[in-house]
């Protein structure tokens, strides 16, 4: 079958990393929030869609290409997290894991229903970064590689603000043991602040790119969350490097099963991962063991 | 017990006056019920079809009326939901007692809406469901207005016929009606003797159809039809644009029929064909004219759910104008009999209450613009043919 030639197999593989790439991005933003304050934000995907938003009035409005509304809408967006946790997530850490569901299935109803007031149910997109790469047989898809490679930079990022500064390791005391943490003489509420806001400018900045690569509108949020749920289990609860490898792994076989198989099944696959994962390695494949 | 004396003699008051309203109403006007999609996910359709609606009752009104009486329009929000349609209808057939019923927004919300009205007896004009489904539950008492998912994409099927097309290449959303649109692909490609060569469904939540187009690439069809809608429409041309697939034809349900498909695409939207249940720049008599009025109004131009609303208003008064009265027997098998062009388009129901006169309207995107292509009477501009490849673009 012709879908065996060593060029078919490679472009799947390559649209996959991409496609997973921004995946990652997504999943662990979710996954350090959660890691560091047990808080699963189910407005998670809402805020890549506030960046997305973000990014399209600015290109509407003052013809500004995403890339560069990068540079406006992820510190934007990382200053609203900033405030948001301040103001409610705080009061939702440490109690029972219901406790904050609910808070932030709240935000994200506010946030989808504000959007359709203000946007409506359109479906909004960039025409900007269109088109191909065509390298002999292979097309790689210009938004899509833009996005994929910036995802991985900015997950590389973050995670080496984790592993190497001072801040970031603040961040893994807490995530760590909060309490031991605050003895240490750690602002913790300022380290649950910094990590949320961080999370949701990863968002964010997923949501800028994506208005490239996709048409969305306030409820599309649903579908990323979902997905990301997943991912996070795959990954292993909690663990930001997981979400990472989760996301890609996730993009990878969507690809292959879609390719080989149907994209109905392909669709799929998230969730029979899900399951395959949990029965071999019920803690995720870099799952903290202690999670609760 | 003065306190409830008072309360008492409030309430006397207020059935008292509701009673004689009713009563003074009854003699001078008619009344036409609906539930609107006025938030949630509908929102803004239901808005738009809102619109269509008060604009023909103020039509009516300044006609005169219908039969020497005024029409007046009670509607509440559904909120996008069949339940609470479901509720709303109940509340308007027993409660307000309206005389005329218009159906609700959406497929979903209309099997709810059209159960309630059924169970009353009670004929209901629908002007926001193309599912067919609704019509094969053996109820008597929906009329249809909109052409249905399953005639879609016939009009773009005969002209690639026309045209030599032979092959098919066949996707679309694991949802009703994206399906009901394949199945209507299907049959209609067999009846003429075209081969769908390619058939595959996708999840509501696909984002990257590389590897579908990849497949299609190693098929090679003629055309490609999507029973898609417009995030999947957009982001399949993208990345058919990217893997450069090469069709003669793509035509999606959903998408190029709005104008966002147009502002989400770009330069890439030109030639993709779709459909519309209705366009302002259609040939139909009173269109022209009703979207002028309608933009004077309301400052932006009418959608199709606008139309749709002043249709099925339209319907309504014709029913009741070959009735002779508001009488639910009559005014069912006044619709059944109505075989009428309204400024929505034609209205000729089957034994169901299925619309079956409305024709599918197909477009195309040229040059930035979208253009009605078929059927050849409706038309604003040729179909440009065949899709012009990506290399030379």
């Amino acid at each position: 079958m012709a879908l065996f030639e060593p060029t078919i197999l490679l472009q799947l593989l390559i649209a996959g990393l991409l496609t997973g790439s921004l995946y990652a991005l997504l999943a662990s933003g979710l996954n350090l929030v959660f890691g560091v304050m047990r808080v699963i934000n189910i407005a998670h995907a809402e805020f890549m869609l506030l960046g997305a938003y973000l990014a399209w009035v600015l290109y509407v409005y003052a013809n500004v290409h995403p890339l560069l509304s990068l540079f406006i809408v992820v510190p934007a967006v990382f200053g609203i997290g900033w405030v948001l946790e301040r103001t409610l997530i705080e009061h939702v850490v440490g109690r029972p894991l219901l406790t904050s569901l609910l808070a932030t299935y709240g935000v994200s109803i506010i946030m989808v229903n504000a959007g359709l007031l203000v946007f409506a149910s359109d479906f909004k997109s960039v025409p900007q970064l269109q088109g191909a790469i065509v390298i002999g047989e292979l097309a790689i898809s210009k938004p899509r590689l833009v996005a994929g490679v910036l995802a991985v930079i900015l997950t590389f990022a973050v995670y080496l603000f984790l592993e190497i500064t001072r801040l970031g390791k603040a961040v893994r005391a807490v995530a760590e043991h909060p309490h031991v943490a605050t003895i240490c003489g750690i602002d913790v509420q300022r380290i649950r602040m910094l990590t949320f806001a961080l999370a949701v400018a990863m968002a964010a900045a997923a949501g800028v790119m994506l208005t490239m690569i996709y048409s969305f509108s306030p409820d599309t949020g649903a579908d990323f969350i979902q997905k990301c749920f997943a991912i996070i289990i795959i990954g292993g609860m909690g663990n930001f490097l997981g979400a990472f490898y989760g996301g890609v792994l996730l993009g990878v076989v969507e690809a292959f099963v879609g390719g080989f198989g149907t994209t109905q099944w392909a669709e799929a696959v998230a969730y029979l991962l899900l399951v395959l994962v949990l029965l071999i390695r019920p803690t995720g494949l870099k799952g903290m063991a202690d999670v609760k | 017990m003065s306190r409830f004396k008072a309360l008492l003699s409030m309430f006397v008051v207020c059935v008292a006056a509701q009673t004689l309203s009713v009563a003074l109403a009854d003699s001078k006007e008619f009344v036409v019920g609906a539930s609107v999609a006025l938030s949630g996910k509908y929102a803004r359709t239901g808005q738009e079809q809102l619109h269509g609606f008060q604009m023909w009752v103020d039509d009516v009104n300044a006609r005169g009326g219908v039969l020497g009486r005024k029409m007046r329009l009670v509607h509440y929000d559904d909120e996008s939901k069949p339940e609470v349609g479901a509720k709303l209808y109940e509340k308007l057939i027993t409660q307000d007692k309206v005389d005329l019923l218009i159906g609700p927004y959406s497929s979903a919300v209309t099997m709810a809406a059209s159960t309630v009205a059924e169970k009353h007896n009670f004929p209901m004009v629908s002007s926001g469901a193309s599912s067919a489904k609704i019509w094969e539950r053996g109820y008597k008492n929906t009329f249809g207005l909109y052409t249905l998912a399953e005639v879609y994409m016939d009009p773009i099927l005969e002209f690639a016929k026309n045209n030599g097309l032979k092959t098919v290449a066949l996707i679309y959303e694991n949802t009703a009606f994206p399906r009901s649109v394949a199945a209507g692909v299907r049959t209609k490609a067999t009846a003429l003797g075209m081969k769908v060569v390619f058939d595959e469904e996708y999840g509501k939540a696909s984002t990257d159809f590389s590897s579908m187009i990849l497949k299609m690439k190693a098929i090679k069809p003629d055309m490609v039809i999507g029973g898609s809608y417009l995030p999947d429409s957009t982001a399949f041309m993208r990345q058919a644009r990217e893997n450069r697939l090469y069709a003669k034809i793509f035509a999606f349900a959903v998408g190029p029929g709005l104008p966002d498909f147009g502002k989400n695409l770009g330069a890439d939207a030109n030639g993709v064909m779709g459909n519309t249940q209705w366009e302002p720049e259609l040939k139909i008599p009173g269109a022209g004219e009703f979207s002028k009025k309608y933009k004077a109004k309301y400052g932006h131009e009418p959608g199709y759910h606008a139309g749709g609303g002043y249709g099925a208003g339209q319907v309504l008064e014709a029913a009741v104008t070959r009735a002779l009265s508001v009488d639910r027997d009559k005014v069912r098998k006044a619709l059944y009999e109505l075989d009428i062009v309204t400024t929505f388009g034609r209205f000729k129901v089957d034994g169901t209450g299925k619309q079956i006169g409305k024709p599918a309207y197909a477009v195309e995107w040229i040059n930035g613009e979208r253009e009605i292509i078929l059927p050849k009477d409706a038309a604003t501009h040729d179909p440009v043919f065949p899709f012009q490849d990506w290399s030379k673009r």
